[in-house]
């Protein structure tokens, strides 16, 4: 890098694109893992309930993230027993816990699923205070388990970095600073001020990191004026929105999530926030869309944890995303966020390891053979493509992000389906065999290997 | 003198009951239901400790957290930074350390009582909470800190076995004869004439003063072995739960803490014990079959104080002298 490279070269040479045109040459090549398999089971498969256990938030000011989660599982798990279960045979039986319960209740309900319920596949998980804490146990009690967020590095980085037992399907939270720094670098260059409110617990400060260490690459210059760092949980905003206003910041970011980000923006408004600088959050509208008023402020880059949202890939490109859609409001009246999508994945990702497994072991197959299917598993869901690296269990899909608009189509604001942003993943992940860093892998490695454009 | 040696006689031979259920149960139950025990013991420690503030010497400590908290993260730090694993350091290091608070803490609460008392306990525990929730690069922050499983009296798990039978078998017998010691001490500490002078002070400070107690001085001494009491029970906590974060520090766990000793009956020496093993049960059952757990721990609360102040073993002890006398 001994030349100077300019942002737009580099943003180019990352394959960011905007709006719809990336995923057309995809689409159609593949079918859905929705698909049953046509083939009978071998062997005999016993008939015995598969039990499993599912764990999001169904109280609190985190529920209108989480408890959609449940509702994407439950959709997977009703097609799946529609067809007669798994292999035909187990029809799936959910048991559910409430993640507002604290960590350490989390950690007793866990064991008592497994022990005491005898459950075979864990699912779920919301927040990253709770998969560094799960995910220990859960290889303790060898127990079979898809994280479906919980996104934290510091889950395989530091608590469980050689995972045999559990996987998570969900993008890896370092590419939800750092799709926030390039959407925020391709549309606004000319930010030099930065005001922060993250949530004061290591998803916040994992944001506010990746974020900073991206946007120092990519926009030189910039500095942060101001930093707020509320409680997960808060709904009063007021002290640190009046704060980030008195920083006379040219962008504010942030990455308050759920009931607290529905609140936070409402406090906003009456500030006229949204008037005195440009916005660019990680994770705004990775509640249940229909939580987002049309009040919300239209063209900031209103965050989606990096993973999905309903509108897009846009209808009849990519079917995969209309049909899941169309059953998930037939079911539910309501539209899908990225947990819902993340879950209703997660299950169909694992009846197709199972069915793999079976092929090749005939009856039904231990839990050894269906980690070896899920394992380097690539399949598409309705977000794209997605890919379980073998060596850290971790799902990867392309990070997207986008901006806000109302239309006419739906009584909430939406993100503008044609000007969607799209970074493949491994441009902003930190590729396998990368040494473990501090805080996280991909931020040495961003700091490492990307240069300072000129 | 006749209805004492019946009574104590009754008293040994359900104890001796009790016991011999205790040692067997890891055979009888399946591991889960074991390790919940343990979770209820370990608690239990905790609330006897407790209880010596609220039941023998009249002051509601609200901040208790401090103390169960401070016992676990002093394992997690000998952990992290002495990479020692030995149960029996994480013990004595969580003792001193909740002790060391204590006795900080107590230097300053002691000098006030009733509500003054317990305000200044629940704000003091809160500092040390948000010391962990900040210092996140010595604490782990909200993710905390892991500890691994312990070797108990020099013997380490063997390699490959089963952490949930290590921890329903061996480490469950561990926590009971530690459980069993405390209890003893306990008992001998409240009916030893410090224990008695403790209930005087409860009972009329002014007229304790005047026989010659040294009333804060008791007192201090009382947060103490109350603090390293319930320190002792989160460094045997922290091993079970594989992990220690924040929330144990939190004043919403004080308030467990108080739930526990209200729960099985302050006024009586083995009614925390029983409200910590009880309460261990309700909120692990609730959280695990309805989304309404809050709701049924709010109604059983109500419904304690409403109609039940004595508690448990209160309420228990009255219905069985009621059916004496009626008999």
């Amino acid at each position: 890098m001994a030349e100077d490279t300019s942002r737009r070269d580099f943003l180019k040479s990352l394959g960011v694109t905007v709006g719809g045109a990336a995923i057309t040459a995809a689409a159609g090549v593949v079918s859905g893992p929705a698909k049953a398999e046509a083939q009978q089971p071998k062997g005999t498969i016993p008939d015995k309930p598969f039990k499993v256990g599912h764990m999001t938030f169904f109280t609190g000011a985190a529920a209108v993230l989480g408890e959609p989660m449940y509702k994407g599982h439950i959709l997977a798990a009703e097609e799946i027993n529609a067809q007669g279960g798994l292999l035909g045979k187990r029809k799936i039986e959910t048991i559910k816990a409430d993640e507002a319960a604290g960590t350490d209740a989390n950690v007793k309900e866990m064991r008592r699923m497994k022990l005491s319920e005898n459950i075979e596949l864990f699912t779920g998980v919301t927040s990253s205070g709770n998969t560094p804490a799960l995910g220990p146990v859960a290889e303790e009690l060898k127990l079979m388990t898809i994280f479906v967020d919980g996104c934290t590095d510091f889950l395989w980085d530091k608590a469980v970095p050689n995972p045999h037992y559990i996987f998570r399907i969900t993008n890896m939270q370092s590419a939800d600073g750092v799709t926030a720094a390039v959407g925020t670098a391709m549309t606004w260059p000319q930010v030099r001020k930065i005001a922060h409110i993250h949530p004061d617990y290591s998803y916040g400060r994992n944001a506010f990191d990746h974020f900073t260490v991206a946007i120092n690459k990519l926009v030189p210059g910039t500095k942060v004026v101001s930093e707020g760092w509320p409680k997960l949980g808060t709904t009063d905003f007021t002290s640190h929105i009046t704060k980030a206003i008195s920083a006379k910041p040219d962008l504010l970011v942030s990455s308050v999530w759920g009931g607290d980000y529905v609140a936070m923006y409402k406090q906003a408004l009456r500030y006229d926030l949204f008037k005195k600088m440009k916005f660019t959050s990680m994770i705004a509208f990775g509640v249940a869309p229909h939580a987002i008023g049309k009040d919300h402020p239209q063209g900031v880059i209103a965050g989606i944890h990096s993973n999905y949202y309903f509108t897009y890939p846009t209808s009849n490109r990519w079917p995969l995303n209309d049909t899941f859609v169309k059953k998930y409001y037939d079911r539910w009246k309501e539209y899908p966020n990225f947990q819902s999508e993340g879950a209703y994945v997660a299950m169909h990702m694992f009846t197709m390891a199972v069915e793999r497994a079976n092929k090749l072991t005939g009856g039904w197959p231990d839990d050894d053979a269906i980690i070896s299917q899920l394992e380097g598993l690539s399949f598409s869901g309705p977000a794209g493509y997605i890919h379980i690296r073998p060596d850290n269990h971790q799902g990867y899909k392309d990070a997207v992000t986008g901006f806000s608009i109302n239309t006419s189509d739906y009584d909430f604001q939406i993100l503008d389906p044609k000007r969607m942003i799209t970074i493949p993943i491994r441009n902003i992940t930190a590729p396998p065999g990368w040494p473990k860093g501090e805080p996280t892998s991909t931020y040495t490695w961003i700091e490492k290997t990307w240069p300072k454009v000129a | 003198m006749t209805m004492v040696t019946v009574l104590s006689r009754r008293l040994l031979l359900s104890a001796a009951v009790i016991l011999a259920l205790l040692v067997i149960l890891p055979s009888a139950l399946d591991p889960y239901q074991t390790i919940l025990l343990s979770y209820g013991l370990i608690f239990a420690i905790a609330a006897l400790g407790f209880n010596l503030l609220l039941g023998y010497t009249g002051l509601l400590s609200f901040g208790h957290s401090a103390y169960f908290g401070m016992g676990a993260y002093a394992v997690a730090f000998i952990v992290k930074y002495l990479k020692i694993t030995s149960m029996e350091v994480f013990l004595i290091g969580g003792i001193l350390a909740s002790a060391a608070v204590a006795a900080l803490f107590g230097f300053l609460c002691v000098r006030y009582t009733r509500i003054f008392f317990g305000i200044l306990t629940l704000a003091l525990s809160q500092v040390l909470w948000s010391l962990a929730f900040k210092f996140f690069w010595v604490t782990g922050g909200t993710d905390g800190l892991r500890v691994p499983t312990p070797s108990l009296l020099g013997m380490q798990m063997a390699p490959g076995q089963d952490k949930m039978t290590f921890l329903a078998h061996r480490y469950y017998y561990y926590v009971l004869i530690i459980f069993l010691a405390g209890l003893a001490v306990m008992w001998v500490i409240v009916h030893s004439p410090f224990g008695k002078a403790l209930q005087a002070i409860r009972d009329n400070e002014t007229r304790a003063e005047f026989v010659g107690v040294q009333v804060r001085k008791y007192r201090f001494v009382a947060f103490l072995i109350s603090g390293a009491y319930t320190g002792l029970a989160g460094a045997l906590w922290v091993p079970l739960n594989g992990l220690t974060t924040p929330e144990i520090l939190h004043w919403t766990f004080s308030g467990k803490i108080v739930f526990f000793t209200v729960l099985g009956g302050f006024q009586t020496f083995v009614g925390p014990i029983i409200g910590a093993v009880v309460y261990n049960y309700l909120e692990t059952y609730a959280v695990g079959h309805t989304v309404y757990w809050q709701l049924v721990l709010g109604i059983v609360l109500v419904v304690l104080v409403l109609a039940l102040p004595a508690g448990i073993v209160g309420t228990a002890k009255r219905l069985g002298l009621r059916l004496r006398r009626a008999a």
